[in-house]
């Protein structure tokens, strides 16, 4: 039976390992539609549960779900209170984290991406909702067309032309990226690479 | 516009996890627990019975119960009485330590035994796991010959406020097993930590 089937049939074995096969895409994915990694950790959660829930309307057949999993992380994002209010008591069970040393390698990291992100944000909250999230799931999570209508539940022509609205709107909104910043005392881009 | 994924702060995928699959797993096992359902359930499939604990109004707030393929099914009710629960199991040929976690608590001593690797967790003559998924409904599953002479099974459930479980965790463990002392704690109940 695929992981597909399994998942769909309800095995909690086969959903373990989809945790571990996407939960650091999912919270990847959140980081950049909240901004903050301690609420990306919340929304991965959440995702999972949202995910557990939703197994039946997998189809039998398919290739990965990461695209299943980033749609679902999309829309948890985007009706963040109404996911809470469904998950209100394992919200309340949930493990919070540990509090991270000042001055550690892993905060300077966390600050210099959620700082580039928020340069970006800017731009991108000014785009219209269902242009942002195609260009969240396609720039930034790297989904082809058809994976991103997957998620989405959406025709590709229209995540086509969407995405294209977004990239035009971005161009006229934004400056362009900024290079890797750095940050006083930092160590170089090897910073990227710290786990 | 793009940034290098990185993985969730240490331990966190592990904790998350196990929030995640406790949180789906106790969802259908509440939903069972309902008298209505479960006494149907237990006449069919069951062989025996053992030395269920009644509770006031002669529901059992506990039983294991043999089957015909050598596996016990362990129905909880009400998790309010573990040493009668590990009793049940000594006397059914287990050599288990049974501990129900609130919410909100932990174990101290951490890890509590000498835990064998999940993948040995097994009977050496079918390689059927001790604990078996998908859980069968009503009750958990497990198959007392992945216990060998020597070892200690140890269950440890975690339980809400309202006295159901809410989530398992099993290991075998091939040394002494260190009681469970409860502490306050804002990590994942069950299990040994991520070293």
């Amino acid at each position: 039976m695929s992981a597909r089937a399994r998942i769909r049939a309800g095995d909690p074995g086969a959903f373990e390992e989809l945790f571990d096969d996407y939960a650091k895409a999912v919270y990847n994915h959140a980081f950049r539609l909240t901004g903050d990694w301690s609420a990306a950790e919340d929304l991965m959660a959440l995702t999972f549960l949202e995910a557990w829930r939703l197994r039946r309307r997998i189809d039998g057949e398919g290739g990965s779900l990461r695209p299943w999993l980033l749609g679902i992380a999309t829309n948890v994002a985007r009706n963040a209170r109404r996911s809470a209010r469904r998950h209100e008591a394992a919200l309340a069970r949930m493990p919070r984290g540990e509090p991270v040393p000042d001055f550690a390698d892993e905060v300077v990291g966390r600050i210099d991406d959620a700082g580039r992100l928020a340069a970006v944000r800017e731009a991108y909250g000014r785009l219209r909702r269902q242009e942002q999230d195609v260009f969240a799931l396609c720039v930034w999570a790297g989904l082809d067309h058809a994976e991103a209508a997957q998620a989405l539940g959406v025709p590709v022509g229209t995540v086509k032309s969407r995405l294209s609205r977004a990239r035009r709107k971005l161009a006229e909104y934004a400056e362009p990226p900024p290079a890797a910043r750095q940050v006083v005392g930092d160590r170089g881009p090897d910073k990227e690479e710290i786990r | 516009m793009t940034w290098p994924e990185r993985d969730l702060p240490e331990g966190r995928h592990r904790l998350l996890k196990e929030f995640v699959m406790n949180e789906i797993d106790a969802k259908p096992r509440r939903r069972v627990l309902r008298p209505a359902v479960l006494a149907p359930a237990l006449a069919l499939a069951v062989a025996a019975v053992a030395a269920p604990l009644l509770l006031g109004g002669g529901t059992p707030a506990h039983a294991v119960a043999s089957n015909p393929d050598g596996t016990l099914t362990i129905t909880i009710a009400q998790a309010k009485d573990p040493d009668g629960l590990e009793s049940t199991l000594r006397s059914m040929g287990v050599n288990a330590v049974v501990d129900y976690i609130p919410t909100g608590k932990r174990c101290a001593t951490q890890p509590r035994g000498d835990f064998l690797p999940r993948e040995e967790v097994r009977n050496p003559a079918d390689g059927r796991p001790f604990f078996i998924w998908p859980p069968t409904e009503p009750g958990y599953v497990i198959d007392p010959g992945a216990v060998k002479p020597g070892q200690t099974a140890v269950l440890e459930f975690s339980v809400s406020a309202d006295e159901r479980v809410a989530g398992i965790w099993v290991g075998l463990s091939t040394g002494p097993v260190a009681p469970c002392d409860l502490i306050d704690s804002d990590q994942a109940p069950l299990g040994p930590p991520q070293s």
